[in-house]
């Protein structure tokens, strides 16, 4: 079960290693313990900087040779310029800011682009817990129960689609994971996605 | 389904022992920023483990407002507290001295041997007082970089140091970005704000309005040691915390106090402890330059911050204290957002600590294990 997590916590790593150009600038907002900055700095020689809010993983970053801020993710896109980064890393993250499109929002000004990965909440198994069982989805890679678990504001691939076409945020690029992460798979994302990743741009 | 990454801890710590300390002198002319000069220049200073042969394994550790260079062991066997940062330092510790040749040196300005204002001058055969020169923090980084030359190191593998040891820090890799590996400032800042340099000029007041301090041409069996103990009382507060102080002495009072302003709560007992001792072992003029060169410090000037800091080239490592309110978290985090700003590597961390501005002199497996991550970096 330990590696299969592991490699699902990596699941959007080499699609986001593809999209990433050489040498870009890149800011990881839930950075956890640095990993995806780890591999873009080996694979890509990014300049990356990764933040956190929990101090044992900076600790993690540190001693992954990441440079990283603990602190809070709007504190710190407030302190940077426009376009202060080539690009912005949410992944897994966004259903956990308390005003989503407001992050997302300052994620587009620092960021020239701006990466998304997140967990498709309309992909079928999620739809048949709650339909079925009327639970929430518990797997390897949401193991608690609610009463022990951070809160979470989960999406689906149409409504994420649907609030870019809502604020002309415009898609540059996307990928839809199958339900193992592994295998990309574009047919109906919203049911058959188990996870999503984009890259986005002001309009 | 274990996501944390354990640190192995298992290591064997020894200490440094007995530790002598040496006076660096250098007697060519030394130019403070402020113009003046002195025309000898000694810095008092400890070492501990060796230099290798690449001299490339020596670490700076840069003290404190009124701490001192003895930062690990013991100058005897009978001495009952080690230096200011032994628990740090030492065989196997996070500043590990059976790696790294550590050095630490008394300010310049300061009362323990280095030059400052209680030195006598070898021109005048009397103690400089307040004709020592304006001092900066540069001057006393400026000061230490001599020290390191005399020792044939040509580039640090770090500079530490925390508080005004911090600001020393910043300082170091501004001015000798390529002397630097790598620094670590802790419980720091960018400059004082108007409340530390408020409590500052309280301090400084508490000594120069006491008659005894003579215009800083006291004696040393006469000082100014009620101005100094009330200015070490109230600095001594803003070192702590509000829930340290609550939890260390809370309104537990006294046996019995028989006049109505004796002492009659333990924290009252505690302060006036705490400014009784630092007059045996401070000098009041030295306080107050080194004060005064920590409230003109500014690395917002002379033009702005990313300017300033645009020199560095080190990674560094910052870390700020949640409960410290001398120097608080956000003004460690100003400086870290800067270095971003400039796409420098830089890492901030922050500690949940309850001692207030004291929390990096207070040992924590947290602190162990980040400052001894860092440095192996």
């Amino acid at each position: 079960m330990h590696t299969q997590h592991g490699k699902k916590r990596q699941a959007d790593f080499q699609v986001i290693a593809q999209w990433v150009a050489e040498g870009e600038r890149v800011l990881d907002l839930g950075c956890g313990r640095g990993v995806l900055l780890q591999y873009l700095k080996q694979t890509k020689g990014v300049y990356g900087v990764g933040v956190d809010i929990d101090f044992d993983k900076i600790l993690s970053c540190v001693k992954r040779n990441v440079p990283a801020y603990q602190g809070d993710v709007n504190e710190i896109l407030a302190c940077f310029q426009d376009n202060a980064f080539d690009r912005v890393i949410f992944s897994r993250t966004v259903e956990q800011f308390d005003d989503p499109d407001a992050t997302l929002q300052e994620g587009l000004r620092v960021g020239k682009k701006v990466t998304v990965g997140f967990v498709n909440h309309g992909y079928w198994k999620n739809r048949i817990n709650s339909a079925l069982h009327g639970s929430r989805t518990i797997n390897e890679v949401y193991p608690d129960p609610w009463y022990a678990s951070i809160p979470a504001n989960p999406f689906s691939v149409a409504e994420f689609e649907d609030y870019c076409m809502a604020k002309n945020i415009r898609i540059t690029q996307k990928a839809y994971l199958a339900g193992d992460w592994k295998s990309e798979r574009a047919l109906l994302p919203n049911l058959l996605a188990g996870y999503a990743i984009y890259d986005l741009a002001a309009s | 389904m274990n996501d944390s990454e354990q640190t192995a801890v298992i290591s064997d710590e020894g200490e440094v022992g007995i530790v002598e300390y040496q006076d660096f002198v250098s007697s060519e002319r030394f130019s403070f920023e402020s113009g003046g000069s002195i025309p000898e220049l000694r810095l008092r200073y400890e070492t501990y483990g060796h230099l290798n042969e690449a001299k490339d394994n020596a670490i700076l550790i840069c003290h404190a407002l009124t701490g001192d260079h003895h930062c690990a062991g013991v100058y005897s066997m009978d001495e009952r507290k080690p230096g200011w940062w032994n628990f740090m330092i030492g065989p196997g510790k996070p500043i590990n001295t059976s790696e790294y040749f550590v050095i630490c040196s008394n300010a310049l300005g300061g009362c323990m041997g280095s030059s400052g204002p209680g030195t006598i001058s070898p021109e005048t055969g009397q103690p400089y007082n307040l004709d020592f020169p304006k001092l900066t923090v540069r001057d006393m980084v400026r000061a230490q970089s001599m020290l390191i030359d005399s020792l044939g190191v040509d580039r640090l593998h770090a500079v530490v140091g925390g508080s005004m040891g911090g600001m020393q820090t910043m300082q170091w890799v501004i001015d000798y970005p390529e002397r630097v590996g790598r620094y670590i400032s802790l419980a720091s800042c960018v400059r004082h704000n108007a409340q530390t340099i408020a409590f500052n000029d309280t301090g400084r007041q508490a000594i120069i309005t006491d008659p005894a301090w003579q215009n800083g041409s006291y004696t040393a069996e006469k000082g100014p040691d009620k101005g100094l103990a009330v200015a070490r009382m109230m600095a001594h507060i803003t070192y702590l915390s509000d829930v340290g102080m609550e939890n260390k002495f809370g309104r537990r009072r006294r046996a019995s106090a028989d006049e109505h302003f004796d002492v009659e709560f333990e924290v009252e007992s505690y302060l006036r402890y705490q400014g009784r001792q630092f007059v045996t072992r401070f000098d009041a003029n030295s306080y107050l330059y080194l004060t005064k060169a920590l409230d003109r410090f500014d690395l917002h000037g002379p033009n702005s911050l990313e300017e300033t800091l645009s020199a560095v080239s080190a990674p560094g490592l910052v870390v700020g204290f949640t409960s410290d309110w001398l120097y608080p978290p956000q003004g460690n985090r100003e400086l870290v957002e800067a270095l971003l700003r400039l796409g420098k590597d830089a890492s901030y961390a922050e500690l949940a600590m309850d001692y207030g501005h004291d929390s990096f002199l207070v040992r924590t497996p947290k602190l162990y294990d980040l400052i001894r991550t860092f440095l192996k970096r």
